[in-house]
């Protein structure tokens, strides 16, 4: 073999080697970058960037992504990533694990205070979170971590916050006139073909362990173990969560806990469950609420048309 | 290869640094790594405590077992065998603790960054800009230092160690600088989609231009050492050299299929992704028909015994990243364990085994006196080699589950509970390969320092 490896040779091959290499991939993309900002796009607050600062020093990009596929289901995935939504992300955080949930959209999902009780200890709101907790940040930069959090989404996420700030408002009302009062202006949100559907799902033994399993992993954190609502995000938001203890003959149909469950409070702590319930265990979440805490239910009730072969 | 007659006294002081710095910091990233698969079990058992919370654990982890225990591991091999190859002394032993020292400065001012909660975010670069500086500054010492040597060598031939262990570290100081955006001290980034391309490109050759021409480095020089025959083919050698800086240097994209970078970047990363093939296994073959009929004698050095096992995983390792390379199967490993049970592979099975393996064959040889414990090494490579696998098959499940679940419509949320029993796995993995760690410290410590056993 003539071909002679000399220090040259492998010094200057490889750097050559690596120059094309970096000029190729790296740098012609750079260059030929159009970093036109997308439609959702707006500049960050210097408040907001605080709290960017906050969630790179603390390592919530190695379990949260910001960046949707198109084949994405969970939050966030009804706007798929343009380059143009990164257009001021300095570095960009697209993360490579979901560990958690992308959080491209997050912004507005939620109000403020269930972010304070879910950064106290994330268990308070998601029972089955493995996410740490972070009361160690102290007020100030849970304050800041949460401007940047509901920043995300740019301007779907200010769309979505006027709305969490304008329910909440209502909500905050309708609570502080009292109990039949708030009850009423809940149930009154729920629209009439929704509040009087026909709940399909009998309340068997084994539909209220299953809803009994729903309630523990969505619910307890909230409204507590025995539905009083004094789970330990309690104190941590306003209005507080629902007694279900004090809602018997306040005609609370199954529909009405079916469409709430379902479409959750905008303004209060109360989430939607649309994505990660569906239609059976919501019903027989909602079945289990009405027969242990409300002690009355309306599963089964007439009308119900030709029985399902479900039906026991 | 030429086999070295070179007997002069040889301090081997850099390699010694070197072996001592890669089997403490093993101990301490093995701990941040087991720490850290704890709190997915038990999230609650960080308490209020800042520097314990999963997110600054986990990069100390990587961070530590790629700069702290795999790359000086390999290093101490490749200070050790450089002036054999070159029937030459090391151009400076003092150059060469003054690198070891400032390396592990480095680390170590690195980690009590990222516990302090500073860092630049970006996955491999997430030390701050001091620390990338001092770093920078070490490649440059130890590049010096080789090319030096080199230059001074009484071997007119060089041998493929050598190739590959200069252009690691020239590469590699380079890539570091870009990668770590050193022009931008505060970030440490750019803006956008590119941040994400240079990040991605530094990222991969983290891999592709530094742990894998190194762990070659050793392989090339341990298994024909130990088995006393000659490379296969020189013109394998060739090959493989330079097709591994043409190939690897330029798929970093793979990582970024799903995300909006330009198509034909995502075509040219998946297409050479497959090309990979080319390099490793040409480096396979040329290592593996060096070895053919001798494994007896592989098996009769626990040095030899690590870095042969690290090639079989070098094998699995990368045939596994050609094929997650595919869109098709991306949509499923994305995002989840999966990759994280191939970078176990890759780090712990592939080039963590080759750097113990290094250690140890050099250490006897170094000090001319047998290893304080054979059993112990063994001992270590059993748990390490059970890691390895123990790490793939559970975080490959954990990833199955995870990518088909949400492919499928399923919530992250609903999923968690499922992968519980997984994770007690992984972190019983984890514990293996810390204890691990600890025996493999002892064993280097006693060795070096207080070894009973009679000169050779």
């Amino acid at each position: 073999m003539s071909l002679r490896m000399t220090p040259g040779a492998v010094v200057i091959g490889s750097l050559a080697i690596l120059a094309a290499v970096v000029f190729v991939v790296v740098f012609w993309p750079y260059a030929s970058t159009d970093y036109t900002p997308s439609e959702i796009y707006r500049a960050r607050s210097s408040v907001e960037d605080g709290g960017r600062a906050i969630y790179i020093a603390n390592g919530c990009v190695y379990c949260h992504s910001q960046s949707i596929r198109a084949f994405d289901w969970d939050l966030g995935s009804e706007r798929i990533a343009q380059a143009g939504d990164y257009v001021a992300d300095r570095p960009i955080l697209l993360g490579s694990e979901r560990t958690g949930v992308d959080l491209s959209q997050e912004g507005g999902e939620h109000p403020d205070d269930w972010h304070l009780a879910h950064f106290i200890n994330p268990r308070y709101t998601r029972p089955n979170s493995i996410m740490p907790r972070f009361a160690f940040l102290g007020d100030d930069k849970i304050h800041l971590l949460t401007r940047y959090v509901q920043s995300l989404g740019l301007k779907q996420a200010d769309h979505r916050m006027a709305r969490q700030v304008y329910w909440k408002q209502e909500a905050i009302k309708a609570y502080e006139a009292g109990p039949v009062a708030n009850v009423k202006w809940l149930a009154e949100h729920v629209p009439p073909g929704w509040r009087n559907l026909a709940n399909p799902y009998p309340t068997t033994e084994a539909g209220l362990a299953r809803g009994h399993k729903i309630y523990q992993e969505f619910c307890i954190g909230c409204h507590g173990p025995i539905g009083d609502g004094m789970g330990p995000a309690q104190p941590y938001i306003y209005p507080p969560p629902l007694n279900f203890t004090i809602l018997q003959g306040r005609e609370i149909s199954g529909g009405i806990l079916y469409y709430q469950i379902m479409n959750g409070i905008t303004g209060t702590a109360m989430p939607y469950f649309k994505r990660e319930l569906e239609s059976q265990k919501i019903w027989e979440v909602g079945n289990y609420v009405a027969v242990y805490f409300i002690n009355q239910s309306d599963a089964g009730a007439e009308p119900k048309g030709i029985p399902s072969a479900w039906e026991p | 290869m030429s086999k070295s007659q070179f007997t002069a006294i040889q301090t081997n002081s850099t390699a010694r640094g070197f072996c001592l710095t890669s089997a403490f910091w093993m101990v301490i990233a093995t701990l941040a790594g087991l720490t850290a698969a704890t709190e997915l079990i038990a999230p609650d058992i960080s308490g209020n405590v800042s520097w314990l919370v999963f997110g600054r654990v986990r990069p100390i982890h990587v961070n530590l077992v790629l700069f702290g225990f795999v790359t000086p591991g390999l290093l101490a091999a490749a200070f050790y065998f450089l002036p054999r190859l070159l029937r030459t002394e090391l151009y400076s032993e003092k150059l060469g603790i003054a690198a070891v020292a400032l390396w592990n400065v480095a680390i170590a001012a690195g980690i009590i960054a990222l516990a302090a909660g500073h860092s630049q975010g970006r996955e491999y670069a997430e030390l701050i800009w001091p620390v990338d500086v001092l770093l920078v500054i070490t490649f440059a010492l130890l590049f010096w230092n080789l090319i030096m040597t080199v230059r001074r060598r009484q071997e007119p031939i060089l041998y493929v160690s050598v190739w590959y262990a200069c252009a690691a570290v020239i590469l590699t100081g380079v890539t570091y600088c870009l990668g770590n955006v050193v022009w931008k001290p505060d970030s440490g980034a750019l803006v956008g989609i590119p941040d994400a391309i240079l990040l991605w490109f530094y990222g991969h050759n983290i891999f592709g231009l530094l742990l894998t021409p190194l762990s070659i480095a050793v392989a090339y020089y341990v298994i024909p050492t130990a088995i006393r025959r000659p490379l296969y083919s020189h013109t394998l050698s060739l090959i493989g050299f330079w097709s591994l800086l043409v190939v690897y240097s330029h798929i970093g994209t793979h990582h970024l299929l799903q995300v909006p970078v330009p198509t034909w970047l995502k075509v040219v990363a998946i297409v050479d992704s497959i090309a990979m093939v080319i390099p490793v296994m040409v480096f396979l073959i040329n290592i593996w028909y060096t070895a053919k009929g001798s494994l007896g004698e592989v098996h009769a050095d626990i040095g030899a015994k690590f870095v042969f096992t690290g090639t079989i995983m070098y094998f699995v390792v990368s045939i596994q990243g050609s094929i997650m390379a595919l869109p098709q199967v991306q949509r499923v490993t994305h995002f989840n364990n999966w990759v994280v049970g191939h970078a176990h592979v890759g780090v712990l099975g592939f080039a963590g085994m080759i750097a113990l393996g290094g250690l140890y064959f050099i250490l006897p040889r170094i000090t001319g006196k047998p290893l304080y414990s054979r059993f112990l090494a063994d001992l270590q490579y059993w748990f390490v080699f059970l890691g390895t696998i123990g790490f793939t098959t559970v975080l490959t499940i954990v990833g199955l589950i995870q990518g088909n679940a949400w492919l499928n419509g399923e919530m992250i949320y609903r999923v968690l509970p499922e992968l519980q029993i997984y994770y007690i796995m992984r972190a019983a993995v984890g514990l293996t390969v810390f204890v691990s760690a600890l025996i493999g410290l002892y064993n280097i410590v006693r060795t070096l320092y207080f070894n009973p056993g009679e000169a050779a």
